[in-house]
């Protein structure tokens, strides 16, 4: 199925992988899009005076001057301001190779992995041949089950998820277990006290009151709303005050100047 | 036409360092000129380290150990070998009120100092206990550390005094007299924190990155030779211009929330909670 309109041609673009998911010795041969978009707000720097947009530039610390890229390496900190550095042979040797492979470990409950592992999302379309992708598909989608692996993109290995949403194989990239803080760790959830039966009753009875089906789309982002709003009003020439700064303020630093030689003088 | 009152040349000072509150150089200097009463006493003759952010503090700052070029020849300096930076050090020395505006013109956010004075630099005259909250634990844990490292101090017969590190965390000072080494403080900073770890979930006394996290980390490091932490009363460079703030231990209680100490109301606070510190030298008990 094609999509259409914009977002369907700005996801055929967004391939950003092609391999192949490898379960035992079959082969699905897929290609990974990108599914997650940040929609946030976001504001480029420019500088006040004439409206440039301003860029990034490495200053040394020491000798107060742009550092070009062919002068600099990386430093891994042992300890604060101590460094160890890496050329960018060395840390090309160590990287994992992507070998074009989603490698299958097993078959596993969706439910079994906490949220809080999940990374970040991506969707799976079929590459040549779509058969074995159907298959898969409908066999997840059937028994409510999902895979579990792992798949090196780019330069980086990830744990991940394999399963099936709105009609099409979805991957999950997962976070590594020492990323994820345990709660036990914290002495107020060790230490939490079971409640009484009849509390528990109340509560449940409360759960059920409120339940419903999920829907995302009742959640806004507030900010992005009211910052599109000021955009819309700007663009038609609506103005929009701003608190000025003060034009004074050496002025009033002298006076503030003056009380604090006062306070000293006194001491 | 400053002239007639500090040597410090003041520029840019429309110049936006805190972009969340629209804070300007402006009022930063505005700050350290307002602090100064109370800030230069604990600050006199201590080498200081400084942290600026020329640009703001949503653009990268840079550490900055020696006196930059151009610094001009009434401010003080210091020359001496550091052990944590295996090279000599011209440090800045904040003696005056000069100085201090001329370090918040150059957009010093952040000014930290050696628990030891220039005169005799081997031996500190300060003994830090850095509480520093690991996350998921926040500040509410590091008052509650806090006050478990008073207790005990106050069992040992120690007057200590705290303060906000600006961020999550709270440093408890010991003022004390001259002659103890830094390997001492260290161990006793040390010795006092794993007796406590052992008491408590909440404190970790090791800095090892599989236990510490939801624990309150005391970084006895911290008392080493060189070493700095963020001077009383400096700005942090944190969106809501935080200030690392002298408290009265009264104040160190449940619901104290350190974001609450910045810019605008640290400078309304009358009292002085830090007044005499430096007199109240003290005796440690060290092995």
């Amino acid at each position: 199925m094609r999509m259409a309109g914009k977002e369907g041609a700005r996801m055929r673009r967004g391939i950003i992988w092609s391999g192949t998911i490898t379960i035992g010795l079959v082969n699905v041969p897929v290609k990974l899009h990108t599914m997650i978009f940040d929609k946030s707000v976001t504001f480029r720097f420019l500088h006040k005076t004439d409206g440039s947009p301003l860029k990034y530039q490495k200053v040394c610390i020491k000798e107060d001057k742009v550092i070009p890229w062919e002068d600099i390496v990386k430093g891994y900190e042992v300890r604060k301001d101590e460094f160890i550095t890496f050329t960018n042979e060395e840390l090309k040797a160590a990287r994992p190779e992507s070998d074009q492979r989603i490698r299958i470990d097993k078959f596993i409950d969706y439910l079994s992995i906490d949220p809080a592992y999940f990374d970040k999302s991506y969707i799976l379309t079929p590459d040549k041949d779509s058969d074995a992708y159907s298959l898969l598909l409908a066999a997840l989608e059937k028994m409510g089950k999902a895979a579990v692996g792992k798949i090196t993109l780019r330069t980086k290995e990830y744990p991940v998820l394999v399963h099936s949403y709105n009609g099409a194989l979805v991957l999950t990239t997962l976070r590594y277990a020492y990323e994820v803080a345990d709660p036990r760790k914290l002495e107020e959830i060790r230490e939490l006290k079971e409640p009484k039966k009849e509390e528990l009753d109340l509560a449940k009875k409360i759960v059920v009151d409120l339940s419903g089906e999920f829907d995302i789309t009742e959640y806004k982002d507030t900010f992005k709303e009211k910052i599109e709003e000021l955009v819309g009003k700007k663009t038609k020439g609506e103005t929009i005050i701003v608190e000025k700064a003060v034009k004074e303020e050496a002025k009033e630093l002298m006076v503030a100047l003056q009380e604090t030689l006062k306070q000293l003088k006194k001491k | 036409m400053s002239e007639r009152f500090t040597k410090a040349e003041f520029t840019n000072l429309d110049k936006v360092l805190y972009p969340e509150l629209r804070i300007t150089k402006a009022q930063v200097i505005e700050y350290y000129i307002k602090i100064a009463p109370k800030m230069l006493n604990p600050l006199a003759n201590r080498p200081i380290v400084l942290t600026r952010f020329p640009n703001g503090i949503d653009k990268e700052g840079f550490y900055e150990k020696d006196a930059p070029l151009g610094t001009p020849s009434w401010v003080e300096t210091f020359k001496r070998y550091s052990e944590t930076a295996r090279r000599e050090i011209n440090y800045v020395v904040c003696n005056n009120l000069d100085t201090l505006l001329w370090l918040a013109n150059l957009a010093a956010l952040e000014m930290h100092m050696t628990l030891s004075k220039v005169d005799s630099f081997e031996t500190p005259d300060l003994v830090v206990f850095d509480l520093d909250p690991k996350p998921p634990a926040d500040y509410h844990e590091a008052i509650e550390a806090a006050l478990l490292v008073k207790e005990k101090l106050d069992a040992l017969g120690l007057v200590s005094y705290v303060k906000t590190s600006g961020k999550k965390g709270l440093h408890i000072i010991l003022p004390i007299i001259q002659g103890y080494t830094f390997k001492q403080t260290r161990e006793f900073v040390q010795r006092i924190s794993k007796y406590l770890a052992k008491q408590t979930q909440l404190i970790a006394a090791e800095r090892s990155k599989s236990n510490t996290s939801g624990k309150v980390y005391i970084d006895y490091v911290q008392n080493s030779h060189g070493r700095t932490m963020i001077c009383p009363y400096s700005l942090r460079a944190t969106p809501l211009a935080t200030v690392s703030t002298p408290l009265e231990w009264i104040e160190v209680k449940k619901g104290l929330n350190p974001e609450e100490f910045n810019l605008y109301s640290v400078v309304k606070i009358a009292k002085n909670p830090w007044k005499g510190l430096l007199d109240n030298k003290q005796k440690l008990e060290t092995k």
